[in-house]
């Protein structure tokens, strides 16, 4: 490996609170896992129905620090077809108490949200676990059986 | 285009670049296959895995497993003895015991080495001991590595295939690497700029010490770091650096690594 491929910089600490990436909206999720498929919406609001009877399920993953939007598109025979993951944040609060941290965010207002700092990506570390999606999928299969139940 | 799948236990990450969006869309979608397909093939958790199957009965029988398994299990071997035995995928029985893996159907696994996995013809592997592996250390590795073979057999130039901090970047494009520092929760160091290359980082939390190896004290929170042409290597490298602490082992240089470790102290003083 030539030497030119890794540049070292100084070691900065980003002082960011949370990296934020969304990878879907709702109506792109679903051309991604039904391709051409006509869905239609189901009495619960995160639930479609495709015209062959498979489901697309929208649903919110919530884990120690990260906050994971989910789509699962479920086949008609009931079994996971697709996952994918529309939104990840991933926070932190024990950072928000810090003085010179929270200085950044004066003025702002419940009108005026946070904005999430997107720059951070890249990041290698010890694995994160994604438990909490199993679980989240787990939930789904359930809902699906319970909208299956009321047709 | 980015795009990130629960897969490996982790969450998985791909971002391509410089085709038209529905040729990069089959692309990226036939490399998260790849990735499901090692996940498949080389979960401890599922029965059905290569490496199930080898935990429950390689120990009585030959098994015959899939070639990519088999790629694996040489390039484990290749680095058990590089290494001194200080990589050792033969962590089934300590996984275990810890409550960290299942032991479902292995009442049988003892404590051994990876010397005792025997490469025969055909993609067959028998087990000159009772022990169980685990390939958590260099499949994620690898299977980063399948994707980005994925994403250049379908025309893409520039990419990054991100497993949980395991990653590896192709095409022109220097690109920032932020590595985590465990146990300062939130606390991220931007490192270097990553063209080409894979980076991995692993912590002592994670890590089976074997004979040979010691643990820096988990309350040091460091990361260890090793930059090399693949993730495979590179994801294997971070179990070494882990056990020794010695950046400056032969054995970097000799597979064209670079290994560094991020104390989460220095970032501490530097936010004071």
């Amino acid at each position: 490996m030539r030497a030119s491929q890794w540049i070292w910089l100084p070691a900065v600490v980003i002082s960011a609170s949370a990296h934020a990436t969304t990878y879907f909206t709702v109506e792109q999720a679903q051309r991604a896992i039904f391709p051409g498929a006509t869905l239609t919406a189901t009495a619960q609001p995160n639930a479609w129905r495709t015209s062959n009877g498979g489901y697309f399920i929208v649903t919110r993953v919530i884990g120690k620090h990260e906050y994971i939007t989910l789509a699962v598109g479920i086949n008609p025979n009931g079994t996971v077809k697709q996952i994918e993951i529309m939104q990840y944040i991933e926070s932190y609060g024990y950072e928000v108490r810090e003085a010179q941290w929270r200085a950044q965010f004066v003025g702002k207002s419940a009108s005026s949200p946070l904005e999430l700092n997107n720059d951070i990506t890249n990041i290698s570390g010890a694995t994160l676990s994604s438990r909490h999606v199993t679980e989240g999928v787990k939930r789904v299969l359930q809902q699906v059986a319970s909208l299956k139940g009321k047709q | 285009m980015r795009r990130a799948r629960p897969l490996l236990g982790t969450y998985v990450e791909i971002e391509a670049a410089g085709l038209a969006a529905p040729a990069l869309e089959r692309a990226v979608d036939a490399a998260f296959g790849a990735i499901a397909r090692v996940h498949r093939l080389m979960s401890f958790h599922d029965g059905d895995s290569d490496v199930s199957r080898l935990n429950r009965y390689a120990a009585s029988a030959p098994v015959t497993i899939d070639g990519w398994t088999a790629k694996v299990l040489k390039k484990a071997r290749m680095l058990f003895d590089a290494t001194d035995g200080l990589f050792d995928c033969a962590v089934g029985h300590e996984l275990m015991r810890s409550g960290r893996l299942p032991s479902q159907g292995l009442s049988h696994v003892e404590s051994g080495r990876f010397s005792a996995v025997e490469l025969l013809s055909d993609n067959r592997v028998r087990f000159s001991a009772p022990i169980a592996i685990d390939l958590g250390g260099i499949a994620k590795g690898f299977a980063v590595d399948r994707a980005i073979a994925m994403l250049r057999a379908h025309g893409v130039r520039e990419a990054v295939v991100n497993a949980g901090g395991d990653m590896r970047v192709i095409g022109n494009k220097a690109r920032t690497i932020h590595i985590r520092c465990q146990g300062r929760e939130g606390r991220v160091v931007q490192a270097g700029l990553l063209r080409n290359a894979a980076i991995a980082t692993s912590d002592a939390a994670a890590t089976v010490i074997k004979q040979g190896g010691r643990l820096a004290s988990p309350s040091s929170h460091h990361a260890y770091s090793v930059v090399a042409p693949t993730c495979l290597l590179a994801d294997a490298l971070t179990k070494v650096l882990v056990q020794t602490q010695d950046a400056h082992a032969g054995y970097f240089a000799r597979f064209g690594a670079i290994a560094f470790v991020t104390s989460a102290d220095i970032a501490e003083d530097r936010v004071a």
